[in-house]
């Protein structure tokens, strides 16, 4: 296995892309109407506490992933029992991000064509970049980061400028008092996007100076968290809360609205080719996670599961829901509520707590060794 | 000696003649202890080596008095040069000081005779037979203890003239020749340095071909100048003809279609690069020689940059990377557009477009696969056709392309304009071997974007950006300097900073010597007021 590593630029674009990528599409915290922005703002601050949480976990044992560090944390048949259910669950998250790009296709621009030949291209995509490896990976996401600015800024300028934007959509804000938003934040925000995060205490190993990272990983946090604001703020004002609230897409019924000089116009279809990105970064993440974690468990090197496993994610992006309204329901309840509060906070602070708890008793084990 | 035209042979000739000291000494030991070949054993191996090949020559002379014999490939020497030096009075006049039956005796007398034209004493026939096919002529005797050989070879190739695949409007109008001599001393006469080294190898195990490494000693990095020799010396095939062959040799064994060496016909991009860090490999026999490593924007930047105002070097700059996205992503996109998200277009350029399509029989990837094919096919008769029928292509193809078709409804006008700037665009790149990549990878996404309409060409895009993210050459990441990014590398990437601002080398070139040149003091105005009288 050779090692891979990433720059702090890479790390930056990267969490960026991770952070934006399905979220900006899909839009979250739209049920919470004008509020929306707010939640998302607050969530951010909490998202920063989060992804600092992951990062200490790195710190307290560098060129150690997830996987490695539940071995320490818990010996390695524990570790390998839980690996299991982290491995699902990456794959598992992976092929729903497919199943969101798919059904965002299928949507938007290719009504016609089967999602399973969708599923496979992409997937195919996805097994190439992930085979090269991540730090391909990294320098893809490095290159397409400026692009994906490039857009979300030049659409908020379109939108201005064809006029869309009306300050009133924006209120009343807080209508119905705080509790809803804390309501959207628990679980919804916290876990989507921001508790997803923790797919880089598998990525967080690679980067070549984990010491100075800890500035980007939190500035990466504060940037898309504030993109993901900003966003939200312009689909609720272009769009108004009752459209935001019930669009599949917000962002693609915002692009819509753009006209300029009857030239500029339905620009949706481009907006979506460059959104695709983020998901296709995001879902190769969660992907590159989840053959990590088989790596550890059978100590092959990933790129030997990279094709099979695709396959199979491939499949079960088809097979996960049989329509949009069923994937969306499981995303919005079963997800958020059962599968990520334990896999994103449960077990990765029960392990934090042990690790804290062992390296202090090895270092006054230190200090004892050392006055004696 | 400080004079002298042609620094380099300087270089090599006392590389040759640092060996010659050491393996002389041991030679006059084994001389002792070894049978002398003799003129006729000598006469007898080089004549079974070539066989009855015409251009072997074998004269009688005579040499200091001595009966010798002259051998001489006809073909490889100076024979001007030859009558010259050899049969000058001097050669033949008795020396009586001198023993020239001892080793030392013949030392000495090619000191006095020879000094200063590369001459050679050689003691087997291999070795006069390889010194031979260098170029060389070779006097034996049957009272001298050792060979003598003396190099002249033929430098009477083609003269150096204009670049012709890579022209520029401003900048010198030199290019590289066959003959590697004469393109060495084309970048030695720009790079004025000691440190400008140049290291010779000969590959092909038949041909024996010489291939030399140029390298700034204090500049370029010792580990890639060393993989570069490590590369040449495990090549092991039996001819090499241009520095293609070594390209192919040489780089890294990826399945790519985007070329991991710079050739190049400019010895200005050469002496250019080689300040920059980079190696240049220089190959007998052709005018094009390689540069690595190589990043991907490398393929953008003509030597022409640094010589015009560098706004409009920038600017030239942006139009080649617009052209490179253009050729790739026009026809894909015209044929995505308007087989699957025609609502992109605006509506009356679409009822336009439609209104033109009508009578075209074919899908629109069919009508872009034809015209596509046809272009490159006319292009390819353009390069091949003998130059006096040259004209009739570009005739026919114009009329074909451009107006017959569209009349015979096999294709719409729009089609016309999409091949037109396509084709245009390819011309941009400034390297010939990226416009290869480019035409063929936009051949690739042509069918894709039929299949998959634009999810599938962007798509194609990504799996490109991944491949181009994961090739390196000599170990440079093939995208450096924007992934892995470098904002220190950015001034000279996709504009070009004044030269006073360009201070330092590429940093994934990792150079022994980071710093090109000093921080620069800026002109201003001087003050004039005694004369303008404010």
């Amino acid at each position: 296995m050779e090692k891979e590593n990433l720059s702090l630029t890479q790390l930056l674009a990267l969490e960026f892309i991770f952070l934006l990528g399905s979220a900006i599409i899909m839009g979250v915290g739209t049920e919470l109407r004008q509020n929306s922005w707010i939640a998302i703002a607050i969530a951010t601050v909490l998202g920063t506490g989060i992804m600092y949480l992951f990062y200490t976990l790195n710190e307290l044992l560098p060129n150690h992933n997830l996987f490695e560090i539940m071995e320490y944390g818990f010996t390695r048949p524990v570790a390998i029992f839980i690996s299991v259910f982290y491995i699902i669950y990456f794959l598992y998250i992976s092929s729903r991000l497919n199943r969101d790009f798919v059904e965002l296709i299928a949507t938007a621009i290719l009504p016609l064509t089967p999602i399973e030949v969708i599923s496979l291209t992409v997937m195919l995509v996805i097994i190439y970049i992930v085979y090269l490896g991540v730090e391909v990976l990294a320098r893809v996401s490095e290159i397409f980061f400026p692009y994906l600015l490039g857009f979300i800024f030049l659409l908020i300028v379109f939108l201005f400028a064809s006029g869309r934007i009306k300050l009133q959509n924006a209120q009343p804000m807080l209508g119905d008092g705080f509790m809803p938003v804390i309501k959207g934040i628990f679980p919804g925000l916290i876990t989507f996007p921001f508790g997803e995060l923790i797919v880089f205490t598998v990525i967080l190993s690679s980067v070549t100076h984990l010491k100075k990272a800890k500035k980007v990983v939190l500035l990466g946090v504060v940037m898309a968290g504030f993109s993901l604001t900003f966003a939200t703020v312009i689909m609720l004002m272009s769009l108004g809360a009752d459209t935001m609230e019930f669009s599949i897409f917000p962002l693609l019924s915002a692009a819509r609205k753009i006209s300029i000089a009857n030239f500029i116009e339905r620009t949706d279809a481009l907006v979506v080719f460059i959104m695709l990105l983020g998901i296709l970064v995001k879902s190769s993440l969660f992907f590159y996670a989840g053959l990590k974690g088989l790596e550890y468990i059978f100590r092959i090197p990933y790129r030997d599961f990279t094709f099979p496993i695709g396959m199979t994610v491939a499949c079960f992006t088809v097979w996960v829901s049989a329509n949009f309204a069923e994937h969306e329901e499981e995303g919005l309840v079963f997800v958020t509520r059962y599968l990520h509060p334990p896999m994103q906070f449960g077990i990765p602070f029960l392990l934090l707590g042990i690790i804290l708890w062992k390296t202090k008793k090895r270092q006054k084990a230190n200090k004892k060794s050392t006055a004696v | 000696m400080l004079t002298s035209e042609r620094p380099f042979v300087r270089v090599r000739r006392k590389l040759r003649e640092a060996k010659n000291t050491i393996s002389s000494e041991d030679k006059q030991l084994s001389i002792l202890e070894n049978e002398m070949i003799s003129l006729h054993e000598l006469k007898e191996s080089i004549l079974s080596a070539f066989g009855q090949t015409a251009d072997l020559i074998m004269e009688q002379v005579r040499i200091a008095e001595e009966e010798g014999i002259l051998f001489y490939l006809n073909s490889t020497i100076d024979k001007s040069q030859l009558q010259q030096t050899l049969m000058n009075k001097h050669t033949n006049q008795p020396n009586s000081s001198l023993d020239l039956k001892t080793v030392e005796g013949i030392q000495d007398f090619c000191e006095q005779m020879f000094g200063g034209s590369g001459y050679k004493l050689t003691q087997t026939a291999e070795e006069a037979i390889n010194e031979l096919l260098d170029g060389s002529f070779v006097i034996a005797s049957k009272n001298f203890p050792l060979i003598i050989s003396i190099g002249m070879p033929n430098t009477n190739l083609r003269q150096v003239a204009e670049p012709t695949s890579q022209t520029v409007i401003r900048g010198p109008k030199d290019s590289f020749v066959e003959a590697s001599s004469i393109n060495l001393s084309l970048i030695r006469r720009r790079i004025r340095n000691s440190n400008l080294r140049f290291e010779e190898f000969s590959i092909g195990s038949e041909t024996k071909t010489k291939v030399y490494i140029g390298y700034m000693n204090e500049i370029a990095n010792e580990k890639i100048v060393e993989e570069v020799r490590k590369r040449l010396n495990k090549i092991n095939v039996s001819a090499i003809f241009e520095s293609g062959n070594i390209e192919e040799l040489l780089v890294d064994k990826t399945l790519t279609v985007f070329p991991l060496a710079f050739n190049t016909e400019r010895p200005d991009t050469v002496a250019g690069e080689l300040m920059e860090g980079k190696i240049c490999i220089v190959v007998d026999g052709t005018p094009f020689a390689l540069l690595v490593p190589v990043v991907f924007t490398d393929f953008f930047i003509s030597s022409e940059d640094y010589y015009h105002h560098y706004m409009i070097s920038s600017f030239l700059r942006v139009i080649r990377y617009i052209s490179f996205m253009i050729v790739l992503i026009v026809p894909s996109a015209y044929v995505g557009i308007l087989t699957y998200h025609p609502e992109l277009v605006p509506t009356y350029l679409l009822i336009n477009i439609m209104a033109q399509r009508e009578g075209v029989p074919f899908p629109a990837v069919v009508e872009v696969l034809i015209m596509e094919f046809t272009f490159e096919i006319l292009r390819e008769a353009g390069i091949r056709m003998p130059r006096a029928v040259g004209q009739t292509v570009s005739i026919v193809g114009a009329l074909v392309i451009g107006q017959a078709a569209a009349e015979a409804g096999l294709i719409s006008n729009i089609m016309v304009i999409i091949v037109a700037i396509t084709a245009t665009a390819n011309f941009v790149a400034p390297v010939y071997s990226l416009s290869a990549a480019t035409r063929i990878l936009r051949l690739i996404l042509i069918p894709i974007a039929g299949f998959l309409g634009l999810y599938g060409v962007l798509l194609g895009l990504v799996v490109m950006v991944a491949h181009l993210a994961s090739l390196r050459s000599f170990g440079v990441p093939y995208l450096a300097p924007i992934a892995p990014l470098n904002m220190k590398d950015q001034k000279d990437v996709f504009i070009r900073f004044p030269y006073w601002g360009l201070r330092r080398r590429p940093s994934y070139l990792r150079t022994a010597e980071p710093i090109k040149q000093e921080k620069s003091d800026l002109n201003t105005p001087p003050d004039m007021q005694g004369r303008n009288g404010g």
